[in-house]
């Protein structure tokens, strides 16, 4: 068949690195097995095409036809290191998808596990052995119908050095914890067809009744300008009665991909919150799935999403509720200028099993200029009897009353523009608690703001 | 201070100012009254800048600046200000923390130094004091979930903040009970000064038992049909707006 045949063209570099990249000394025999089903996984599906409903408005043609390298490792000077650190946090630092342990300062042994790079022994290997690749890839946890990602196949099958956190049960983790995914792109050139790529991989097991933050960056370092494709995949499991804070910062650079899984199963009373900021990156797509699996789970899923040029940002969402008294929340925010596009699709699935069921979902947008378009698609899925279930999306523009109320105070068009988009979208700056993190977000939304005016900006 | 000429303007190809003149002095306070629909809304909004109508003749002058030449952050600026009939809610701007912002931006554009925060915050605690208005509302999101009579004080606390030259009062007293009414015109009355002008816009008297006017104006079908001093309110109140300019209103 032509499709068939189109597919293993296009996803052929991709096992060619896994051919070459052969066997890596020391990996366990599991994760070797996981591995080798990934990328079978992968050659099966192939890049999702315009075929594929769940990929309908995502269009990774660029992204196949660029021929890709792995990153490779690059030592970095604490100094590019800083403009992304938080002062009172532990942190794991990769970079081009390998561990760095001299920029790293791991939380203390005792309150917490963290061991990068691929565990061969120790409590981080049982973690491993347990919980990899149980979420991302699938088979256990996700219902059928969730299918699979080839994103987080390809992840599973390539990523080189993971995060393998956990918090033992009971623990209440005194300080945030943060990773950075940083990249550090070569110097590259517009006409270049190369893509480098990297794959990061976290695990976070936040054992029974055990409190922790953990702030994710990915970003960009250096002045390389090379187009680079970032393709995370997350795998956060809630024991009961855990509280887990988790917030996704991606602050990418403009000429990268960024095609991200992650999957989080919350237990029975178990509270997971997680919020997603979006400035960076040209096409970047987030698939989140959030299985609320036991009685009482909680779990909030907000996210901002900034763009302008032609940058394309998705987000998937996929919550599902499998047992009764279950919450959950998600508010997204989009501001789009200039010929930025935003898709969300946000599903939310009810068991029959979970009634009592309190699912909210919000998807509001904000046009700056006549070429943005957003697209919101909410999808209910209900199979209970007795839930609440609302969602709703918005897509609207700039109030030019309010607009024109501020000028007549005195303040100019520029500051009141800014002023009214920052109105928008605070909440989601400003719920994070952790003091050094929202002024960083903060300066980021005033920083994504500055070049939108307005003026000018249709076309 | 202020002197309009021969003001036309139309939103939407339909004319709604035609010709009106109009003449404040410094320190005086002129009433504009007029029935619903006769362009006393307009006039406001053609004084503040708003883009949306169009002058199609005469000419706006403040302090012998031409106003149709300036943006309307630059009419605030030159010290023009109007208090809205519809105040806008502004949710997620903090009414203190806007208050701020405008407050500065109209001192940087006069070359004078900005407040900072504790300065600022003793200037609001005190003009909120002369209007009246609950501290526990500048802390709010600008006017959201304000009630009416909440909405026309907070108008009347940023005049006070803000300390214009000349001020539009456009309803400041529809929909207000008799209450903040009075609270309302207090603040009015506490801000007249030497060289501050008011222009208060209203359809009813009543408001102008409390603002004394200089001079009452009568505006019907975008043109000012009469003009006249403080008696000329009551005449109206009496009498109603029919017969003027051969039209028939009510009051």
């Amino acid at each position: 068949m032509t499709v068939e045949a189109t597919k293993s063209t296009t996803s052929t570099p991709y096992l060619d690195l896994f051919a070459r990249r052969g066997e890596r000394a020391g990996e366990a025999e599991r994760v070797q097995t996981l591995r080798r089903e990934a990328i079978e996984r992968f050659e099966a599906t192939g890049f999702p095409g315009r075929g594929n409903e769940d990929w309908r408005q995502t269009n990774v043609g660029p992204l196949v036809r660029a021929a890709p390298a792995l990153a490779s490792p690059r030592a970095l000077e604490a100094v590019e290191l800083q403009p992304y650190l938080y002062p009172g946090c532990d942190r794991l630092v990769f970079v081009n998808g390998r561990y760095d342990e001299a920029l790293s300062s791991p939380p203390a042994q005792g309150t917490a596990a963290a061991i990068a790079g691929l565990p061969a022994a120790g409590r981080a290997a049982e973690v491993v052995a347990e919980h990899l690749g149980t979420a991302v890839d699938g088979r256990p946890s996700c219902s059928a119908d969730a299918g699979v990602h080839p994103f987080a196949a390809l992840n599973t099958a390539l990523f080189e050095d993971g995060a393998v956190v956990e918090i033992p049960a009971g623990v209440v983790l005194e300080r945030p914890l943060h990773v950075l995914w940083l990249s550090a792109p070569g110097a590259g050139d517009a006409a270049a067809e190369t893509v480098e790529v990297s794959f990061p991989r976290l695990l976070m097991l936040a054992g029974e009744n055990s409190q922790a933050s953990i702030i994710e960056t990915f970003a960009a370092v250096g002045a390389g300008a090379g187009r680079y494709f970032v393709c995370p995949a997350a795998e956060i499991v809630c024991e009961a009665g855990a509280v887990l804070h988790h917030t996704r910062l991606q602050a990418d650079a403009l000429s990268a991909f960024h095609l991200a899984f992650q999957h989080a199963r919350v237990g029975r009373s178990a509270a997971f919150d997680s919020s997603s900021l979006a400035f960076g990156g040209g096409l970047v797509r987030n698939d989140t799935v959030a299985l609320l699996d036991g009685e009482g789970a909680d779990c909030t899923l907000d996210g901002l999403y900034v763009a302008a040029g032609s940058q394309f940002m998705d987000n998937h969402m996929r919550v599902e509720h499998r047992q009764p008294n279950g919450t959950s929340h998600q508010l997204y925010k989009g501001v789009l200028d200039d010929r930025a596009r935003s898709v969300f699709n946000g599903r939310i699935y009810v068991h029959r099993a979970a009634q009592k069921t309190d699912a909210k979902q919000t998807n509001r947008n904000l046009l700056l200029s006549k070429s943005a378009l957003a697209n919101s698609n909410p999808q209910l899925e209900i199979f209970a009897d007795d839930v609440r279930c609302t969602h709703g999306s918005t897509i609207g523009r700039l109030d030019e009353e309010a607009l024109f109320y501020l000028r007549s105070r005195g303040i100019d068009r520029d500051a009141a523009y800014r002023m009214l988009v920052y109105a928008f979208a605070r909440e989601l700056v400003e719920k994070a608690s952790f003091e050094p993190l929202r002024q960083d977000l903060e300066g980021r939304l005033f920083a994504s703001l500055n070049g939108s005016s307005g003026n000018g900006r249709v076309e | 201070m202020l002197r309009v000429t021969g003001l036309h303007a139309k939103i939407d190809e339909q004319e709604i100012l035609r010709g009106v003149d109009l003449e404040v002095g410094a320190g005086e306070v002129h009433a504009v009254m007029g029935p619903n629909g006769s362009g006393k809304s307009t006039l406001a909004q053609v004084l503040a800048g708003r883009e949306e109508y169009e002058v199609t003749a005469g000419s706006l002058e403040l302090m012998g600046q031409d106003l149709q030449e300036m943006a309307p952050e630059e009419r605030a600026h030159a010290g023009l200000f109007l208090a809205f009939q519809y105040p806008v809610e502004i949710p997620g701007v903090g009414n203190s923390y806007f208050l701020k912002a405008a407050l500065n931006a109209i001192r940087k554009a006069r070359g004078e130094q900005e407040l900072d925060a504790m300065d600022f915050l003793k200037l609001l605690r005190e003009r909120a004091k002369l209007v009246e208005i609950d501290e526990a509302l500048l802390r709010r999101p600008v006017n959201e979930g304000f009630s009416g009579g909440e909405k026309k004080r907070n108008e009347i606390l940023q005049m006070a903040v803000l300390e214009p030259r000349l001020a539009v009062l456009d309803e400041t007293d529809s929909g207000l009970d008799i209450d903040a009414l009075k609270a309302v015109a207090a603040g009015v009355n506490a801000l007249r000064r030497e060289d501050r002008a008011f222009v208060v816009i209203t359809h009813y008297q009543r408001l102008l038992n409390y603002i004394v006017p200089d001079h009452v104006h009568v505006l019907v079908d975008g043109r000012i049909v009469r003009s006249g001093g403080p008696e000329l309110a009551l005449e109206l109140e009496a009498k109603g707006y029919a017969g003027l300019n051969g039209k028939t209103a009510q009051a």
